[in-house]
């Protein structure tokens, strides 16, 4: 089969940093191919040079057979290839219809709007994905999902040839990703190919043909999907070995004595949950979104007044009903949205770190040592291997991963006996997914007890000793030890 | 139908148009005057500057950010045109008058365009360190005093689209012939806007300036090209504020700016751009040429006007978040529906 898209020895530099090494990508017409690494490993330079919005420094560009010498924008328009960006390029403040129609009454050098033509292209781009929605509604008005529809049939409308898809489940829920998938399904019936840019693992191996993958600015490997595992999927992104057996052999340890026993607990969101956690132990808490498993950790934190039950801390009753009490009792929460919850992002890293701390590190006078801080935050930093250059930098500069261990920096910065976790891995890489498994496991093994609320079933069984399912906001399941498996997760869900 | 009636709730202006009824048989009931024609003609009559500035004002709001200028161009622009038609003793055709504003206003749009579009600062700080500038070219350099129109312009003051006189208490207003000029412009913007690729390019860079860009907007063309509009649009108004004054004040145009933009986010324009519409701007305008034209009939003293515009100010800002939460609730209710 010919190939839609061949770039060779694709050179890119900002400023003296190289961000593209010589990248090659070869992609055969009517394939769904993935473009998948970590953060920062040049996976967009590569598109905006492919879609002519960065000029390469060195290396070739054909598509569709045809050399490209110097490519623009226009030039990869008419040459059928389109880009759907995260954000879309949508108008938000502008109706279905011109969203849709502005790229071709543009392309066509119209200077008149004629109203008529606008509805008469939109549908016709709307028709191309069987894509029903309201042509006169606002955009802003509109679901993401819907958003990136818009995007996808406004692509169409220029006989794309190559749609390349930025990382385009990012914001889906689990629903619009399978109607996302079948959507591509049907393209690639039509016979276009498709670019699916991505880092997760589970979304490359069930829409893709083939995988290429980068690090660092230079291609790793390129190979049919199916020759392809989950272990050299990983390795090849980060170029590490993950030792997936060491982690199942922390799993071997034995439990202290019991430091919490929820007992019928009811709250907004959930209902009658039972459930006892021993020092150094692991639970994990899963279900699907809306399924009450954040609501329970809230309550747990004193974030959400229970209605009935109780909750025992170390054998005696504890009243949450605030935060401060839950941090007197020794209790740590990680939220689920790091950069809203848990994070102050233009702030220093040391600032971060020992926040939660500042009455512990105040002078007699109430006075902070800047020095005391300096050296908290140098332990946690070093303690959690936190990759960066001064840790005067704000938190925003850093990666999702190495923001995430800020996050669990500050809150171990407390010593806390329970340590509660929200979706820990949540938009983090493969590299720094491991090493926040293999803290927790540490941790663990020191006597803490944890809690890991995850949708992420993987993870669950990577991490936790035991689980529990919930479902509608009560408990559908309970797994110990060997029981904790992806299959009877599953069961457990239903 | 229902989508249709769900539509018109959700837009500021239908809001503003209750408010403006509300308040209208408010006046209309203690004091009997609100409908009387001297009293509506003469609201026509306060209304041509400021809608004119509220153009401007959508304009800049709209597509780029705040623009504070206009007041000043409105001053200069005018002062040169009206001066420069004296020293050379011209007495053809008014419009003349105004297409020499027009040109000085071009070019004082330009400059504020120039540096909002070349070194992408915020317009707020440019346009406010523009009208600085204006104002000392106006009264510093030039040291503009008051002075009288060229008779071209005089003659053109003295035309009087209508007249008209209230029979009970005898008093007469009339409707200056710069009022077809606010007609004129308000044609001419609704059609560009909504009718030409660059109107709704206005919108588009307003709304995404990037999706603008990779659309095929000329992004910096339109933004410089709605300063330079701006900046002629300012002269015309201020053109008409000295015909309609009888003569060249250039102390009253500074500080017009805060009750026009105050105006155009009350009729619905977005502070953070790309949505605001004419519409919006007239009721805006309406809406506070009212309270400081009408309040006096029924008794409320001018100090008090203040409190009254601050109130309805806060008020109207606020209508659009309340708007947002009703319409929050709303959705739920919606999708419980379908679920059900």
């Amino acid at each position: 089969m010919e190939n839609i898209l061949s770039v060779k020895g694709i050179k890119k530099s900002f400023g003296g940093v190289h961000a593209l090494k010589g990248v090659d990508l070869t992609i055969r017409k009517g394939e769904t191919h993935c473009l998948a690494g970590e953060n920062g490993c040049g996976k967009s330079t590569i598109i905006k040079v492919i879609s002519g919005f960065y000029k390469p420094d060195g290396g070739t560009i054909k598509v569709d057979g045809r050399d490209y010498p110097v490519m623009t924008p226009a030039d990869a328009i008419k040459a059928g290839v389109q880009v759907i960006y995260q954000d879309f390029s949508i108008f938000p403040n502008l109706t279905v219809i011109e969203n849709l129609a502005f790229n071709q009454v543009l392309a066509n050098g119209k200077k008149f709007v004629n109203k008529k033509e606008f509805r008469k292209i939109a549908e016709e781009a709307v028709a191309k994905i069987n894509f029903n929605v309201d042509m006169d509604a606002l955009v802003e008005t509109l679901p993401v999902a819907d958003k990136q529809l818009i995007a996808i049939s406004r692509a169409l409308l220029d006989n794309a040839k190559l749609i390349i898809m930025d990382e385009p489940t990012t914001a889906l829920t689990k629903k619009e990703v399978k109607r996302l998938f079948e959507i591509i399904a049907d393209l690639k019936k039509n016979g276009i190919t498709i670019l699916f840019v991505s880092h997760k693992l589970d979304e490359v191996f069930e829409i893709s043909d083939s995988i290429t993958i980068l690090r660092s600015g230079e291609n790793v490997i390129s190979c049919p999907a199916s020759e392809m595992t989950e272990e050299k999927f990983a390795y090849y992104m980060t170029g590490r070995h993950f030792d997936n057996q060491e982690l199942a052999d922390n799993k071997k340890r034995t439990y202290g004595e019991e430091v919490l026993s929820v007992e019928n607990l009811s709250a907004p969101g959930f209902e009658d949950i039972s459930f006892k956690l021993h020092k150094g132990e692991i639970l994990g808490v899963t279900g699907q979104l809306g399924s009450g498993r954040t609501e329970l950790s809230l309550s747990l934190f004193g974030l959400n007044r229970p209605t009935a039950g109780r909750i025992m801390v170390e054998g005696k009753e504890a009243k949450l009903t605030d935060v401060s009490k839950a941090e007197e009792l020794g209790i740590a929460l990680v939220p689920e949205d790091r950069l809203t919850e848990g994070l102050f992002l233009p702030q220093s890293i040391i600032k971060n770190i020992t926040v939660t701390r500042f009455d512990a590190l105040a002078g007699r006078l109430g006075f902070i040592r800047e020095d005391s801080l300096v050296e908290e935050s140098a332990k946690w930093v070093k303690e959690l291997g936190v990759a960066t250059k001064n840790h005067e930098f704000p938190v925003q500069t850093l990666s999702g991963g190495n923001q995430q261990k800020v996050v669990l920096a500050k809150w171990l910065a407390n010593n806390p006996k329970i340590l509660i976790l929200n979706g820990p891995t949540v938009g983090v890489d493969i590299g720094a997914k491991y090493d926040i498994h293999k803290l927790l496991h540490k941790l663990a093994a020191d006597g803490m007890a944890i809690i890991v609320v995850s949708d992420d079933t993987a993870e669950v069984i990577a991490t936790c000793d035991s689980a529990i399912v919930m479902h509608d906001g009560r408990i559908t399941g309970i797994l110990e030890k060997e029981d904790l498996t992806e299959a009877k997760l599953a069961e457990a869900a239903i | 139908m229902k989508k249709q009636m769900n539509k018109v709730l959700r837009q500021t202006e239908f809001w503003v148009f209750l408010i403006i009824i509300f308040l209208a048989l408010i006046i209309q009931a203690r004091s009997g005057a609100f409908f009387a024609n001297n009293n509506i003609v003469d609201i026509m009559r306060s209304m041509i500057c400021p809608s004119l500035y509220a153009v401007c004002a959508l304009l800049a709001f709209v597509s780029t950010g705040p623009d504070v200028s206009f007041p000043l161009v409105a001053a200069l622009s005018s002062y040169l045109a009206i001066t420069i038609s004296i020293k050379i003793n011209y007495d053809g055709p008014w419009f003349v008058v105004y297409l020499i504003g027009m040109f000085f206003g071009a070019l004082m749009g330009a400059l504020n365009g120039f540096i909002i579009v070349k070194y992408k600062f915020p317009s707020l700080i440019v346009t406010l360190g523009t009208s600085s500038l204006f104002s000392g070219i106006l009264l510093g350099t030039f040291e503009a005093a008051r002075m009288d129109l060229p008779a071209t312009l005089q003659r053109f003051a003295e035309l009087s689209l209508l007249t008209v006189k209230n029979e009970k208490t005898g008093l007469g207003s009339t409707l200056p012939m710069p009022f077809l000029i606010l007609v004129a412009v308000y044609i001419a913007a609704y059609l560009v806007l909504n009718y030409t690729m660059v109107g709704r390019g206005v919108y588009a860079i307003g709304g995404d300036e990037i999706s603008a860009e990779r659309a095929g907007f000329n992004v910096k063309k339109i933004r410089f090209g709605i300063f330079v509009v701006n900046g002629m649009i300012a002269s015309i108004a201020g053109l008409c504020y000295a015909v309609m004054s009888m003569r060249y004040l250039p102390n009253e145009y500074a500080g017009g700016e805060m009750v026009v933009i105050a105006a155009i986010i009350l009729g619905g324009t977005r502070m953070t751009g790309g949505i605001g519409t004419l519409k919006g701007c007239i009721l805006g305008t309406l809406l506070l040429t009212m309270v400081t034209n009408s309040l006096i009939l029924v008794g409320i003293s001018v100090y008090w006007q203040k409190v009254f515009i601050g109130a309805i100010i806060i008020i109207g800002t606020a209508i659009p978040a309340i708007q947002s939460i009703f319409g929050k609730n709303k959705g739920k209710k919606v999708k419980g529906g379908e679920a059900a």
